[in-house]
């Protein structure tokens, strides 16, 4: 169970499209720390997204600093992010990005693969993480045999068998309905409040972004405004 | 660690069409690469290079084979004063006069009849031929009606058994008895009937010979002997017996060549179609491909699953591809192969050897991987981000 802040400073994303300027990110600061759900809004294209990616190690920034717990993005080369994303992030996409030719299991042991482990081990991890996102009864389904939600769900367990530091989720209940989302949220509220992740979840949803302690939103390439929710932890509201 | 093979072997079936087309495409060519190669192997073993360099075949100038040579009585004496030419212990010379004329039999097969070699020849023949063996039965006597008929032959066509009575001559009016059966180390030979000369002569209505074999006391003398005889002494046509089979086989290596040009052309086929393919589930698969990139794997692992995926489709097609030409080898097995030089049918099996099947093999494998190579780059240049946005 490992856990990392993040630390944005002066975090700056110019696209480049035909020669013309496109800035996305003018020189942000954020900082998140260990254990921390934090919910990012804001209009279409003003850049979540970007900014997850630029997080998560996927994109580097034009200019400015990025550091999940020990690690100093900028720093490292594309293998070496590579090798990083493996070992500390969890992704969770809104379209699931799920192996269609792959079981449930098949597809949450994927990053374990990456991993020196014996097969046995890996079996024991692949059906701890199902089972806590409650699909211990469904590890043989094919993607095609789940249901929208019980997709997000496997994605979540791909996302935390490896336990990483920090979850990046980028609309997560986008494509699901309001029943399902909430399932899905009080799933993120689990992994934060009992497993102490580091969230950060992108949506449109401000039912959803009240999960979070908190939530940002971006305008403009800059983070305007923080709001703090009154949510109670799940565990005292029981 | 790389990505399971079963998560390759699964996404063979998820593109159905395409993967079945490729897998055709590949066991297509693999079967025809086979069959031809089986054919070259089973002609070459027949037409082995038995041929011992001290014997010189003599056949008529311009004849290019024995049925079109036509050689005198007195030629025939002639060709005893080449210098060089050996006796055996009885102070015989080993020069041997032959004769092939032609007969028809029908086949065990029941597919029609076909012409074969009947061959004239003294008692010195055996001394020249030392691979000729008899291995059932007896010699025939000299002036007696008898035979003795090669191993495939018997194999082959009716009225050859040990005993039976075959009809031959010019008429097929000429009762002959099969008393012994010969094998020869496997060639050509071994589709012929041999009988007392003097007989087959009379029988067949010919005063001429078709060939005369002499050896010489040494390879080394073979030349100035073949000069002799191709100059104005006796201006017959002269080649060892090497250099005769080396002809034959000139064949089978015209079939390789043939079928060296036809894979080829093929093989570049094949690899468009196994790249027209990949590429296909490089496309449909980029989000999958970008999940894996986001997760950790590296470019090397994309490149490696891809062609692996590329090569299990090629390796499997090679599998079936080899099952339909060891099927085919075994229906038209004993195949006749009119031979050119005599115009009559020899026999010979179509052989898948190692050598064919570890052919196949690579061919398989060069077409994945050069098929597969191409699409496995592209995938592992996907652009991550870009694939991971919504549709
Ligand atoms: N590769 C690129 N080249 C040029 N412009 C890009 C590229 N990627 C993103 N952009 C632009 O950057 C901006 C931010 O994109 P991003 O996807 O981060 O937005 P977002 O906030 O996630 O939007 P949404 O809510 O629709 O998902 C957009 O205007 C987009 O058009
Ligand atoms: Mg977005």
């Amino acid at each position: 169970m490992s856990s990392a802040d993040i630390e944005i400073k002066k975090l700056k994303k110019v696209y480049y499209k035909d020669k013309m300027e496109i800035p996305v990110l003018a020189g942000l600061d954020l900082s998140i720390s260990a254990g921390e759900f934090v919910a990012l809004m804001g209009p279409s294209g003003s850049g979540k997204s970007t900014l997850l990616h630029l997080i998560g190690g996927l994109d580097t920034a034009t200019a400015g600093s990025v550091r999940v717990g020990e690690s100093l993005l900028e720093t490292m080369s594309e293998a070496q992010l590579t090798s990083w994303r493996s070992r500390h992030v969890g992704f969770i996409f809104q379209m699931y990005h799920l192996v269609p030719v792959l079981t449930a299991a098949q597809n949450v042991e994927l990053p374990l693969l990456l991993f020196k482990m014996k097969s046995s081990e890996r079996k024991e991890r692949v059906k701890t993480a199902l089972t806590i996102v409650g699909l211990g009864d469904r590890m043989d389904h094919r993607p095609n045999q789940l249901s929208g939600g019980q997709e997000q769900r496997v994605a979540i367990a791909r996302a935390i068998v490896t336990d990483p530091d920090v979850i990046l989720a980028d609309e997560p209940t986008g494509d699901l309905d309001a029943k399902t989302s909430e399932e899905i949220l009080n799933l993120l509220n689990l992994l934060n409040e009992e497993f102490g992740k580091t969230i950060l979840m992108v949506t449109h949803d401000p039912k959803a972004a009240a999960h979070a302690k908190k939530t940002v939103h971006l305008e403009k390439g800059q983070l305007e405004r923080e709001e703090f929710s009154n949510r109670q932890p799940m565990a005292a509201a029981r | 660690m790389a990505l399971p093979l079963s998560y390759n072997w699964r996404n063979l079936f998820v593109r159905k069409l395409s993967t079945s087309l490729t897998f055709s495409v590949v066991s297509i060519i693999v079967a025809v690469l086979s069959i031809l190669l089986s054919f070259a192997a089973g002609i070459n073993d027949s037409l082995r290079s038995t041929g011992n360099p001290a014997n010189i075949i003599v056949l008529r100038t311009g004849a290019t084979a024995e049925s079109t040579s036509l050689i005198k009585p007195d030629e025939a004496n002639r060709v005893l004063q080449a210098p060089g030419i050996a006796q055996d212990d009885k102070g015989r010379t080993l020069a041997s006069q032959e004769l092939c004329a032609q007969t028809t039999l029908p086949r065990k097969d029941g597919r029609g009849i076909a012409n074969v070699c009947v061959r004239g020849v003294d008692e010195i023949a055996f001394t020249i031929h030392k691979e000729v063996r008899l291995i059932e039965g007896r010699l025939f006597n000299v002036g007696q009606m008898e035979v003795i008929v090669g191993k495939a032959a018997q194999e082959r066509y009716k009225h050859l058994a040990l005993g039976e009575i075959v009809p031959m001559g010019r008429s097929g009016d000429r009762a002959y008895k099969v008393v012994g059966v010969f094998e020869a180390d496997g060639s050509a030979v071994e589709s012929e009937i041999w009988g007392p000369r003097t007989s087959i002569m009379d029988s067949f209505r010919r005063t001429f010979l078709s060939s005369v074999i002499v050896q010489v006391k040494d390879a080394g003398l073979a030349r100035e002997a073949i000069d002799y005889l191709q100059g104005p002494a006796v201006r017959l046509k002269a080649k060892s017996e090497t250099e005769y089979y080396e002809d034959l086989t000139s064949k089978t290596r015209e079939i390789v060549v043939l079928t060296s040009v036809l894979i080829t052309l093929m093989g570049i086929g094949a690899v468009f179609a196994v790249a027209n393919t990949m590429y296909a589930a490089v496309d449909s698969r980029r989000r999958e491909i970008a999940m894996l990139r986001t997760i950790g794997f590296v470019r090397r692992s994309i490149i490696t699953a891809f062609v692996l995926e590329s090569l299990l489709i090629c390796m499997s097609a090679c599998v079936c591809g080899l099952i339909i030409a060891a099927l085919v080898s075994s229906m038209i097995s004993k195949q006749d192969f009119l031979s050119d030089t005599t115009w009559t049918v020899l026999a010979y099996d179509l052989k898948m050897t190692p050598w064919t099947i570890g052919t196949a093999l690579a061919l398989a494998a060069a077409v994945g991987v050069i098929g597969g190579l191409a699409p496995a780059v592209r995938a592992s240049r996907t652009k991550v981000i870009e694939a991971l946005r919504k549709a």
